[in-house]
């Protein structure tokens, strides 16, 4: 039993210390407002606090707007460059899958919804250059559950008026539980599904550190990322698509 | 401590009921797309909504797994 418990401290630090979000970088405020606090712990109280999640997060966005701008610039109606047609082909194809998941009542937030496809599946697979992934953190999938949250609403009240929306709760009280268990459970989805292939990751690392890794990446950073990365867009779409009916 | 590991591997087992259901799930597609090829694009997306929610029930088995053992290890 000594064995075993000793085991279990060890898991459950390494645990903790991979729960813990650490502070990149901080701005001093000159006279600290005691009552505000930005950071999770950790330094001294009242200066802003940068997590990594948040770093991370910024360089996924850099990477994506430094794409647009190369793959959008210099467009042509004729004589089209390879690069162009690449880029059209994508738009096409991802804006095509996004429109098939919202319907067509719903076709105005398909650019919404491809912003966050991207940046879920950019941020579920950037633990394979080096960076641990944003969406590990729990603050990072909370906040993407909420946005979504928020533009459903968004959505119910474009489609049918205050008036409607509210009598869409009274008409069926379960949607007012709806409004918490959808962003709880989308939360939770991804972080569980990013953290989980993280851990399982660091496991394999930790008792094979040669070969195996490369390829259980594969799986778990790669192809679980993007699909946890669709599973969340399509269900933010149904929800939408849900919503505006 | 030996209650805690037993703990967190019971909350664990909620993969096995995700197994089976995904795996139920998987085949019901694949004798629905057997039957009508020409729906498969649409079973496959419902295929692949069914697997979402089915996991989410072994991933939060997962998420209290891990909450056990950071949180109540003392």
């Amino acid at each position: 039993m000594g064995y075993l418990a000793n085991q279990m401290r060890t898991m459950g630090d390494f645990l903790q210390e991979e729960l813990q979000v650490e502070n990149v970088f901080e701005i001093p405020v000159k006279n600290p407002i005691p009552s505000i606090t930005l950071d999770g712990g950790g330094g001294e109280s009242g200066n802003i606090f940068f997590a990594e999640s948040t770093v991370t997060a910024w360089i996924v966005m850099g990477c994506l707007i430094v794409l647009t701008i190369i793959l959008t610039s210099g467009f042509r109606i004729r004589k089209l460059s390879g690069k162009q047609t690449a880029a059209e082909g994508w738009f096409t194809m991802f804006y095509g899958m996004v429109k098939n998941m919202l319907g067509h009542e719903a076709i105005g937030y398909a650019p919404y919804m491809c912003s966050v496809l991207f940046f879920v599946g950019l941020c579920n697979i950037f633990g394979i250059f080096g960076f641990k992934p944003p969406t590990k953190d729990l603050n990072v999938t909370a906040a993407l559950a909420l946005m979504t949250i928020v533009i459903v609403q968004i959505a119910a009240i474009r489609a049918h008026g205050v008036g409607g929306w509210l009598k869409s709760f009274k008409s069926n009280p379960m949607n007012v539980l709806e409004l918490f268990t959808r962003p709880l459970s989308l939360c939770m989805r991804l972080f569980g599904n990013v953290l989980g292939a993280f851990v399982i990751m660091k496991l394999i690392e930790h008792i094979i550190p040669v070969g195996l890794p490369g390829m259980v990446s594969l799986y778990f950073d790669i192809f679980d990322g993007l699909l946890q990365a669709y599973v969340f867009t399509f269900l933010s779409s149904l929800f939408i698509s849900e919503a505006v009916e | 401590m030996g209650g805690l590991a037993i703990g967190a591997g019971m909350a664990v087992m909620t993969g096995f009921a995700a197994g089976i259901s995904i795996g139920s799930a998987t085949g019901k597609a694949t004798e629905a797309v057997a039957r009508q090829p020409e729906a498969a694009g649409n079973i496959r997306s419902t295929l692949i909504l069914g697997s979402a929610l089915a996991e989410a029930t072994a991933i939060y088995g997962f998420v209290v797994a891990l909450l056990i053992i950071v949180m109540l290890k003392g």
